[in-house]
């Protein structure tokens, strides 16, 4: 068997499974055959991974291996780096965000994104934290009251702070300031949502409070998280990819499935030993 | 195989169509009318404000300022609109005002070299680098004389100050920023002060202080310390707003490891801050390179060369060229341009190196 049948067998074999999970899981982004450039050296290569919608994908790999370039291709944030390039296609909703008359401005409003490291604006209260990618898109939505609530409560954030919305967002804690941007994404109401290393410099009790987040957000929108926890993946995820480089190679998707067949009965032998702690 | 995964091989006929691909960046492809929309809102407005400066009177700066701009302000909102939608209007304003203020700037300071260049050309030879003024006055003509003299007076008095001012300004920073005395707000409310010191106050204080009270006599030292007060501050501010950048991770870091404060800030903090010190220092130098004021009253000027800083009055570039352009004679003219042009090369030879250190890494074990 040819590798190009090997890939639609295997292909439609995930389709079928993920098929079973939600009878109607449509596939809201995907990315085919990407590779990915930091000026002349290539960094991912022929990442193909479906994301369907309402669903959680996490990225695990060891460090370096490409998993947030990865997730940047995918909201159009690689091209800000000088020197970026890449090949492949990345579809969003069928279509490819690439394409010349497509705005990239658009492509981030849909598809939001939350950093490692908390990034809430110092300068803006919590309230115009939740409100500013209204502000700085230009969207209009009515009810701003309801906005702030609905979207902190989303985030889980609504009981900690609803005394005190016109404080400073320098007050929060870790884990608060990462719910507070992850309401700050939700306010402009993305389909999907990119999550890099999202609970990495939060303390247990707040990435609960994240992972909790994550399953109710789940319900509505696609989810995307990189993680290095691999409890998070298990208890946060329904598809997993396992991205590795070798030294001096370009990262690869060496494995892709359900969560957990890739934890409970990886196919590839690096697989098995990453999820078992064994390296990375 | 499995069931359930997909096991990505990087093997066979996928692959090697993979490893062909080329890196592509479609984000820089624009779309036809794209390219035609922007090219036409650039061309456009050019084309009236030839055809208005060609058949009316009005002079050529208000045809850019009054016409061009708005005019070119007006015709890239259009053209946003046309390709982007009304969210890219606001950034075809800044886009434009941007260039405009770049090409501004760039014609100043083209226009300013270029004088300098063609005015400064003519004095231009190797016995000017090399002789002083002593056999020559004023009429003699060019080729004859030179300003080594005056180089040296100014690498002297420079070099003086900067000896005095960089640790001192180091030490005013460190205390601002890692010492955190009690005197801190003051002491960086006093920097600021003394940043507005004009440079004649610099060396009308020099001159009444240690020159007329007979402690001193006008001489590089002098001028090197009229120099001094004009650069620590701005030595001292640079360098505090460099300290600022470093991270408290490292201080904190490098006590927890049983360092003194001390050692904290000589071992890891100031190192860390390297670069960004030699561009302050840098700055300092360009700050005062060129100030005439203060070594009017304090250094004066000398037709021979001067060699011994506490001793006589001393030449430096400023009071050469200050001293020359204001006589009747063309070659005494031609030599402040000549004068002129040497210390704009000096000052891009300071400038270029700032460069240099600010954007190189140095790593020490
Ligand atoms: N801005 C950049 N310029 C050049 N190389 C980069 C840049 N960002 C990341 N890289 C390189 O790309 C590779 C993948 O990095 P990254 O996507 O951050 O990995 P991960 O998130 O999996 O830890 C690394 O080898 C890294 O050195
Ligand atoms: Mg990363």
């Amino acid at each position: 068997m040819s590798t190009a049948e090997f890939e639609e067998t295997a292909t439609a074999t995930l389709d079928a499974e993920l098929g079973q999970r939600s009878p109607d899981a449509k596939i809201e982004m995907e990315s085919r055959e990407l590779s990915v450039w930091f000026g002349s050296r290539k960094v991912l290569e022929g990442v193909s991974i479906k994301f369907p919608s309402n669903s959680v994908t996490a990225l695990i790999g060891p460090s370096g291996c490409g998993k947030s370039t990865y997730i940047r291709t995918l909201n159009r944030l690689h091209e800000l780096i000088p020197g970026a390039a890449l090949a492949g296609e990345v579809l969003y909703e069928g279509e490819d965000i690439y394409a010349p008359e497509i705005d990239p401005v658009s492509i981030r409003l849909k598809i939001g994104m939350v950093f490692q490291k908390p990034n809430p604006f110092p300068s803006m209260t919590i309230r115009g934290n939740v409100l500013s990618g209204l502000k700085l898109s230009g969207m209009k939505r009515p009810n701003h009251d309801d906005i702030v609530e609905e979207t902190l409560t989303a985030a889980g954030l609504w009981k900690e702070v609803k005394d005190r919305l016109d404080h400073a967002a320098g007050e929060l804690s870790g884990g608060q300031a990462q719910r507070l941007v992850i309401a700050r994404a939700l306010a402009v109401q993305p389909r999907v949502l990119l999550m890099d290393e999202p609970c990495s410099a939060l303390d247990p009790a707040s990435t609960l409070k994240v992972e909790d987040t994550i399953a109710e957000l789940s319900k509505s929108m696609t989810i995307i998280i990189v993680t290095h926890n691999m409890q998070q993946a298990v208890r946060v995820s329904d598809t997993t990819a396992f991205f590795l480089a070798a030294e001096n190679e370009p990262g690869h998707v060496v494995e892709q499935g359900p969560t957990t067949e890739i934890f409970s009965n990886p196919q590839d032998e690096r697989t098995l030993d990453y999820v078992n702690g064994r390296f990375g | 195989m499995s069931q359930h995964t997909i096991t990505y091989e990087h093997s066979g006929v996928r692959l090697e169509e993979i490893k062909k691909q080329s890196p592509l960046r479609p984000w820089a492809n624009r779309t036809a009318k794209f390219k035609l929309v922007t090219a036409l809102a650039a061309l456009i407005p050019l084309l009236i404000i030839a055809v208005v400066y060609a058949f009316t009177e009005i002079p050529g700066a208000i045809v850019v300022v009054v016409i061009y701009l708005p005019m070119q302000i007006i015709s890239a909102v259009i053209a946003a609109l046309l390709v982007g939608g009304k969210n890219a209007a606001p950034d075809a304003v800044i886009i434009v005002l941007a260039i405009g203020a770049t090409m501004l700037s760039i014609i100043i300071v083209a226009s300013i070299l270029f004088t300098i260049i063609i005015k400064g050309f003519e004095a231009l030879s190797l016995s000017f680098l090399t002789q002083n003024n002593e056999y020559i006055s004023p009429p003699t003509p060019l080729g004859y004389g030179g300003i080594a003299h005056a180089l040296l007076g100014t690498v002297l008095i420079v070099g003086i100050a900067m000896v005095i001012s960089v640790p001192i300004g180091i030490a005013t920073a460190v205390y601002i920023t890692e010492v955190k005395g009690k005197g801190a707000n003051a002491v960086r409310f006093f920097v600021q002060a003394e940043s507005g010191v004009p440079s004649v106050v610099a060396g009308l204080f020099i001159l009444t202080v240690f020159i007329l009270s007979g402690a001193i006599t006008q001489s590089a030292f002098a001028g090197a310390l009229a120099y001094f007060i004009l650069m620590l501050p701005t030595v001292a501010r640079t360098s505090e707003e460099v300290l600022k950048l470093i991270p408290d991770d490292l201080r904190t870091g490098a006590l927890a490891l049983g360092s003194t404060r001390a050692k904290t800030v000589m071992r890891v903090v100031l190192p860390a801050a390297r670069t960004g010190i030699i561009t302050a220092t840098i700055l300092g130098i360009a700050r005062v390179m060129g100030e005439t004021a203060p070594l009017l009253l304090t250094a004066l000027t000398n037709d021979r060369t001067i060699w011994n800083p506490f001793g006589d009055p001393i030449a430096s570039l400023p009071t050469f060229i200050f001293f020359n352009v204001s006589l009747p004679f063309p070659s005494a003219v031609s030599r402040a341009w000549g004068a002129a042009l040497v210390l704009m090369a000096l000052v891009s030879i300071v400038f270029t190196a700032a460069r240099y250190f600010g954007t190189r890494k140095f790593a020490k074990s």
